[in-house]
C-alpha cells in the first residue's frame, strides 16, 4: 500500500512545488494588496465613515417665541406635546402595521405618515421623521408600552405650538406647517431640521427668524441597532462638546387688543364674509384686524385632515386670503373723500354750493343713475345722503387725475407696508393707466369719483386713510408689532409710529369733509343714522355700497347660506370720538348689501363695545346706577 | 530499518533519554504556530464579544480549545496509517451522519435564508457532520493516492472513487451549505493536482466541473445566488448582503496602518458587522490592529502553510505526504476564502478562519487536522 524507502515520499509534490509556491504566494499577495488598498490608500475615508456610523447628532428643539397682545394676552404659545417619530431605515412593514392597529390610525393619517416618510427617506434614512405631531397622552402611552414590537418608532416629548385664542385674529397670527421637500432642502442649510414646523402664514411666517430661536444640538453615540451607548463610551468617542444648549425664540408683543378683536369678531359673526380694520389714528397702530371666514390655526398646525383641507380650499369665500390687506374691493362711496377733498383743494367746490340731483346724470350720451332723487343739495348733504350726482359733477370739473392724486396721497393704490400676508396695492386708475390699457373715456372719472369702476382698495388702506382724515392729515404706516422681547421679557427692538407722509389737504377742506361725516352718523337723513346712532360718544363715519361685477359661477362652486356673489359690498369707514379720535374703524361686509344698513351697525356695535367694556365713558342718557340702600 | 517497534528517532538524538528523544521528535514549530493562532483567536474573540449579550462565547471557546487540544494529542499518538486504512469507512460514517442530520436534525432558521440542516444534536452538543467530512475526505484522498504508479490509476477506479467523494460534497451542497461544498471540492482538486502521478484526469475533471457551473447555478437557492450576485454588484442583491460586505470593508479600512487599538474597534464593538465572531473575525482584527496586524496574522497562516508542506515534503511515506497536502489545502482555502470575503473580494459564504473563528466544530476540526500533520511529522523517521 505504501511506498517506503529512500527518496521523496511524494515525488509529484516535489515536481509541482513551483506551482504550489506560485499559487500560495499569488493568493497571499492578492490579500495583502487588497489590505493595503483598503487600509493604507483608502483608510482615512473609511475611518471617517466608521466614525459617522457611530456618532449621531440630534437637534434639541428651541422653544418658539410667544405672540401676545398689548396687554400680554397670548395669541400663540407653546405647550408640551407628544410627537411620534419614525426612522425610515429602521422601521419595518410589520411595525408600521402594528402601530396602525394599536393606535387605530385613519387612512388619512396613514397617508400622511407615508408621505412624510418618503420625504424623510430621501433626505436621510437614518434620522427620525416626525410623522404624527401632537398626539394625545393615550396614544403616546400605547406606543411607549409597545416599544419592543415597534422598532424604528419612538415618541418624543416636545414643546408644541398652540393658539389659545383659537381662530381669533387667525389671519394676523398665522399658523405653522411641516415643510415641503423643496423647503427642507433649502432651509437645511440654515440649520432647520426637516421635521420642524415653519411659520406658514401671518406673523408666524413674517417673523419666523425672530420667533424660532436657535436650535441646540446633541451629539451621541449609537451601536448598529441605533441604541444609544452610555455616556462614558460616548465621551471617549466624541471629541467636541456633546450638547449645545438651545436658545429660545423672541416674543412678539403686538399692538392688537384681544378684547377689542373679540368684540369685532362677534360683531361680524352673523355675516358670511367680512373684514374689519381698527387702528389708532394718532399712531397708526392696529388694534384689531378681522378677516372672516377664518380658520383655526390649531387645526392648521398639523391636525388638518384631507377632507377639511379640501372643504376649506373649495370655499368660494376664500378663507385663506386675508381680506383686510390681501383682497381688494371697490370702495364705493367711502372713496368720495378723495373727490371732495380734491375739488375743495382746487377751489372747484364749496360747502355752500347747491346742486340739483334729478337722479340722473348725463355725460356725452351716457346715462348714470344716482341711487336716489335728492333734489337741491349742498356738499354736506351730498356726503350725508351719499348723493352720487353731486360727486359726478365735481369729477367733471377736476378730472380723474386729481381724484387719483388725492387718493394716492392718502395711501390708496399702494401697499400699506405692514409686511404681512402679501399686502396688496389695490388700484387707483389714472388717465395714463386707461390710455395704456385702451384709451381713456370721460365716464371713467365719473365712476372713479364714487369709488366704482376700476378703483380697488384694501380694507387696511381705507383704515389708514380715514385715520389720516381723523388726525388732521398724517398718514401712518400701519404697525402691528409693538416690540420684540427675549423670552424673559427684555426688550430687543421697540417700534415707534412711522409716518408715511403728511398730506397737503388744507385744514378747512378736511373740516368740511368731517362735518359731512358728522351728518352721516348723527343727523336725520344720514345714510348711517337711519340704521342706528351711538349715544354718549360722537362717531363720524361714511357708508359705502359698492356694486360688483356680475359673478360668473365656476364649475363645482359651492352655494353658501347668506352668500350672494352678485350683491354689493357694504362699507363703513369712520372714527370716534369726533374731536379727539381714538379709534378709526373700517368695516367691509363682502356682498353684504347696503353699507348703512349692514356695515354701520357692525361698526356701531364694535364702538359701543369698546366704550363700555374697554374704555368706558358715561353715557349721557344712561340712568344713574341705583345703589342698594344697604 | 525495523518495523512496528515504536518511534524511530533522528540520528542526532541517539544516546539521549527517551523523553528527550520524544521531545525532539515532536513538531514544536507546528504547536507553537497553533498556540499563536489560538492566542490571537481568543484575544480577538474577547474583543468581538465583549458586549454583554455574548459574554458566554469566550468561555465556550476556551472549553472547545481544551477539547481540541486533547483531540490533537490523541490524533498525534495513533499511527496515521491506521486512520488511512479506515478512511473510506470514516467517510461512509460522515455521510450517514449527514443523512441523519437531514432526516432527524432540526432545521434552524436565522431569518435571512430559509432552513438549513447543518447541525446534528448529539447529547446536547450541536455538531456539524460536514466538518467531520472534511477530515474524512482528506484521509480518503490519502488512501486514494497511495499508489505511486500512474498505471494503478485506472479510469474505472478513479470514477468509482470520484463518485464516492462526490456524495458527501453533494450532501453538503443540498444542506444547503455552499461554502463548505465548494471548500470540499477545492480540497479534492488541490490534492488531486498535487498527488496524482498523471495529472491529465484532474484537468479533464476540472474542465468538466467548470462547464457544469451554469447548471449548478440554476440549482442554487436564491439567497446563495444573491450573495454571489451581491458580490458582483451590490445593487442586485438585497441590502442585507451588501450590509455585511460594506460594513466589513469599512471596518478593515478604518484600521489604517496601526489599527484603532485593542477593544477600540467601533465597527466591531457596536455590532456594525453582523456575526463578526464567526465569519468575520478578521475584520475585527484588521480594525483593531490595522495593516500591520493584518499582515502579521496572514504571515502566521503563511508560515503554517509552508510548515505543513515542509512536513509533506519530508514525510516518511506517500500516505503521510498526501495527508499533509490535504490539510495544507484545507487551511489554505479556508484562510483565502474567509479573508477575501472579509475584504470584499469574494462572496459572503460561511467559511471560517482557522483557530480564529468562534465555533466548536471548526476549532476541533482544525485541531484534529493539525494532529494529523503532527502525526506525520512525528513518524517521519520511522513508525
Amino acid at each position: 500500500m505504501s511506498s517506503r524507502g529512500y527518496g521523496p515520499a511524494l515525488p509529484e509534490l516535489h515536481k509541482r512545488l513551483r506551482w504550489v509556491a506560485i499559487a500560495v504566494l499569488g493568493a497571499f499577495a492578492l490579500l495583502v494588496g487588497r489590505l493595503g488598498q483598503l487600509q493604507i490608500m483608502r483608510g482615512d475615508s473609511y475611518y471617517e465613515r466608521t466614525v459617522s456610523n457611530v456618532v449621531k447628532e440630534r437637534y434639541l428643539p428651541s422653544v418658539r417665541g410667544k405672540i401676545v397682545d398689548r396687554n400680554g394676552v397670548p395669541l400663540a404659545d407653546n405647550r408640551p406635546a407628544f410627537n411620534i417619530y419614525i426612522t425610515p431605515n429602521q422601521v419595518t412593514a410589520d411595525s408600521k402595521a402594528e402601530l396602525a392597529r394599536k393606535l387605530g390610525l385613519t387612512d388619512d393619517e396613514l397617508a400622511k405618515i407615508d408621505e412624510r416618510l418618503a420625504i424623510g427617506k430621501l433626505r436621510d434614512p437614518k434620522s427620525p421623521v416626525l410623522v404624527l405631531e401632537d398626539q394625545g397622552r393615550d396614544r403616546a402611552a400605547l406606543v411607549e408600552q409597545a416599544k419592543a414590537q415597534l422598532p424604528g418608532i419612538e415618541v418624543q416629548h416636545e414643546p408644541y405650538r398652540y393658539y389659545p385664542q383659537g381662530d381669533l385674529a387667525a389671519h394676523l397670527v398665522g399658523y405653522m406647517t411641516q415643510m415641503t421637500a423643496d423647503e427642507a432642502d433649502k432651509l437645511g442649510a440654515q440649520g432647520y431640521d426637516s421635521n420642524e414646523l415653519i411659520g406658514r402664514y401671518g406673523l408666524e411666517s413674517a417673523w419666523e427668524n425672530y420667533l424660532r430661536g436657535k436650535k441646540g444640538k446633541e451629539r451621541f453615540a449609537v451601536d448598529a441597532r441605533g441604541d444609544r451607548l452610555d455616556d462614558a463610551t460616548a465621551a471617549s468617542l466624541i471629541p467636541r462638546e456633546r450638547v449645545d444648549e438651545p436658545v429660545p425664540g423672541a416674543n412678539l408683543v403686538l399692538t392688537l387688543d384681544v378684547e377689542l378683536q373679540r368684540i369685532a369678531e362677534k360683531a361680524v359673526a352673523h355675516t358670511a364674509a367680512a373684514a374689519v380694520a381698527i387702528v389708532e389714528p394718532k399712531t397708526g397702530k392696529i388694534r384689531a384686524l378681522v378677516s372672516k371666514p377664518s380658520f383655526d390655526p390649531n387645526v392648521m398646525t398639523g391636525h388638518l385632515t384631507k377632507a377639511e383641507y379640501t372643504l376649506l380650499m373649495s370655499d368660494p369665500r376664500k378663507p385663506f386670503i386675508d381680506k383686510t390687506l390681501r383682497a381688494t374691493y371697490p370702495p364705493g362711496s367711502i372713496f368720495k373723500f378723495a373727490t371732495a377733498l380734491a375739488a375743495l383743494e382746487d377751489g372747484q367746490a364749496s360747502e355752500d354750493e347747491s346742486m340739483f340731483c334729478t337722479g340722473e346724470y348725463d355725460l356725452s350720451g351716457t346715462h348714470f343713475h344716482c341711487h336716489g332723487t335728492h333734489g337741491a343739495i349742498n356738499l354736506l348733504q351730498a356726503i350725508q345722503k351719499s348723493c352720487d350726482s353731486y360727486f359726478w359733477h365735481l369729477a367733471e370739473r377736476i378730472g380723474l387725475d386729481r381724484i387719483a392724486d388725492v387718493a394716492r396721497e392718502y395711501g390708496l393704490g399702494a401697499p400699506t407696508n405692514l409686511g404681512l400676508n402679501g399686502d396688496a396695492p389695490g388700484r387707483i386708475p389714472t388717465k395714463q393707466w386707461y390710455d395704456q390699457k385702451s384709451h381713456y373715456k370721460a365716464g371713467y372719472a365719473t365712476n372713479a369719483a364714487i369709488g366704482q369702476g376700476d378703483v380697488e382698495v384694501t380694507v387696511l388702506q381705507m383704515a389708514m386713510a380715514y385715520a389720516a382724515l381723523a388726525n388732521g392729515g398724517t398718514l401712518y404706516v400701519p404697525q402691528v408689532v409693538e416690540r420684540v422681547e427675549t423670552h424673559d421679557g427684555q426688550a430687543i427692538i421697540g417700534f415707534e409710529p412711522k409716518v408715511e407722509r403728511q398730506v397737503k389737504t388744507p385744514a378747512l377742506a378736511l373740516d368740511t369733509w368731517r362735518r359731512g361725516m358728522f351728518k352721516v352718523t348723527n343727523e336725520l337723513g344720514g345714510t348711517a343714522y337711519e340704521h342706528g346712532h351711538v349715544e354718549g360718544i360722537t362717531v363720524l363715519g361714511k357708508t359705502g355700497t359698492a356694486e360688483v361685477k356680475k359673478h360668473h359661477k365656476e364649475d363645482g362652486e359651492r352655494d353658501l347660506d347668506r352668500w350672494n356673489p352678485n350683491e354689493s359690498h357694504a362699507w363703513f369707514a369712520g372714527w370716534a370720538p369726533a374731536d379727539d379720535p381714538e379709534l378709526a374703524v373700517v368695516v367691509l361686509v363682502e356682498h353684504g348689501g347696503p353699507g348703512g344698513q349692514v356695515a354701520w351697525p357692525i361698526a356701531k356695535q364694535i364702538l359701543e363695545g369698546y366704550y363700555t367694556k374697554i374704555h368706558p365713558v358715561p353715557f349721557k342718557d344712561m340712568p344713574p346706577v341705583k345703589r342698594d340702600p344697604r | 530499518m525495523r518495523r512496528g517497534t515504536g518511534l524511530m528517532l533522528p540520528r542526532a538524538t541517539i544516546g539521549m533519554s527517551r523523553w528527550r528523544r520524544f521531545r525532539a521528535a515532536v513538531d514544536w514549530p507546528l504547536i507553537a504556530t497553533m498556540l499563536a493562532l489560538c492566542t490571537i483567536g481568543l484575544l480577538n474573540l474577547y474583543s468581538a464579544t465583549r458586549g454583554v449579550r455574548h459574554h458566554a462565547k469566550f468561555d465556550t471557546q476556551v472549553q472547545w480549545m481544551i477539547v481540541g487540544a486533547i483531540g490533537f494529542v490523541a490524533v498525534t499518538i495513533v499511527d496515521y496509517r491506521a486512520f488511512v486504512r479506515l478512511a473510506w469507512y470514516g467517510l461512509g460514517a460522515a455521510v450517514v451522519l449527514m443523512i441523519t442530520a437531514r432526516l432527524f436534525g432540526h432545521p434552524t432558521s436565522d431569518g435571512s435564508h430559509g432552513y438549513t440542516y447543518r447541525w446534528l444534536n448529539l447529547g446536547g452538543l450541536g455538531i456539524q457532520p460536514s466538518e467531520l467530512a472534511k477530515l474524512m475526505v482528506i484521509l480518503a484522498l490519502a488512501h486514494m493516492f497511495s499508489d505511486s504508479e500512474a498505471s494503478a490509476y485506472t479510469w474505472q477506479r478513479l470514477a468509482v472513487q470520484g463518485l464516492a467523494l462526490l456524495l458527501p460534497i453533494g450532501l453538503v451542497a443540498i444542506q444547503p451549505d455552499l461554502g463548505t461544498a465548494v471548500l470540499l471540492a477545492l480540497i479534492v482538486f488541490t490534492v488531486g493536482f498535487l498527488a496524482m502521478p498523471n495529472v491529465w484526469p484532474m484537468v479533464y475533471t476540472m474542465t468538466g466541473t467548470l462547464l457544469a457551473i451554469p447548471i449548478l447555478w440554476e440549482r442554487l437557492e436564491s439567497y446563495q445566488q444573491n450573495r454571489i450576485l451581491g458580490f458582483i454588484d451590490c445593487n442586485v442583491a438585497k441590502a442585507k448582503t451588501c450590509w455585511h460586505t460594506t460594513q466589513s470593508i469599512y471596518a478593515v479600512g478604518s484600521g489604517r496602518i496601526w489599527g484603532k487599538g485593542f477593544l477600540e474597534g467601533t465597527q466591531n464593538q457596536f455590532n456594525f458587522v453582523p456575526e463578526h465572531w464567526t465569519d468575520f473575525p478578521y475584520s475585527v482584527w484588521a480594525e483593531e490592529w490595522g495593516f500591520a496586524g493584518s499582515v502579521f496574522l496572514l504571515a502566521i497562516f503563511a508560515f503554517l502553510q509552508v510548515w505543513t508542506l515542509n512536513v509533506a515534503l519530508s514525510a516518511r511515506d506517500r500516505v503521510g505526504a498526501v495527508i499533509c497536502v490535504g490539510v495544507a489545502a484545507m487551511t489554505f482555502w479556508h484562510v483565502v476564502v474567509n479573508v477575501a470575503m472579509v475584504l470584499g473580494i469574494a462572496p459572503v459564504v460561511g467559511v471560517t478562519l482557522p483557530f480564529i473563528s468562534y465555533g466548536g466544530s471548526s476549532l476541533v476540526t482544525f485541531f484534529l487536522a493539525m494532529g494529523l500533520v503532527a502525526n506525520v511529522s512525528l513518524r517521519k523517521h520511522g513508525y
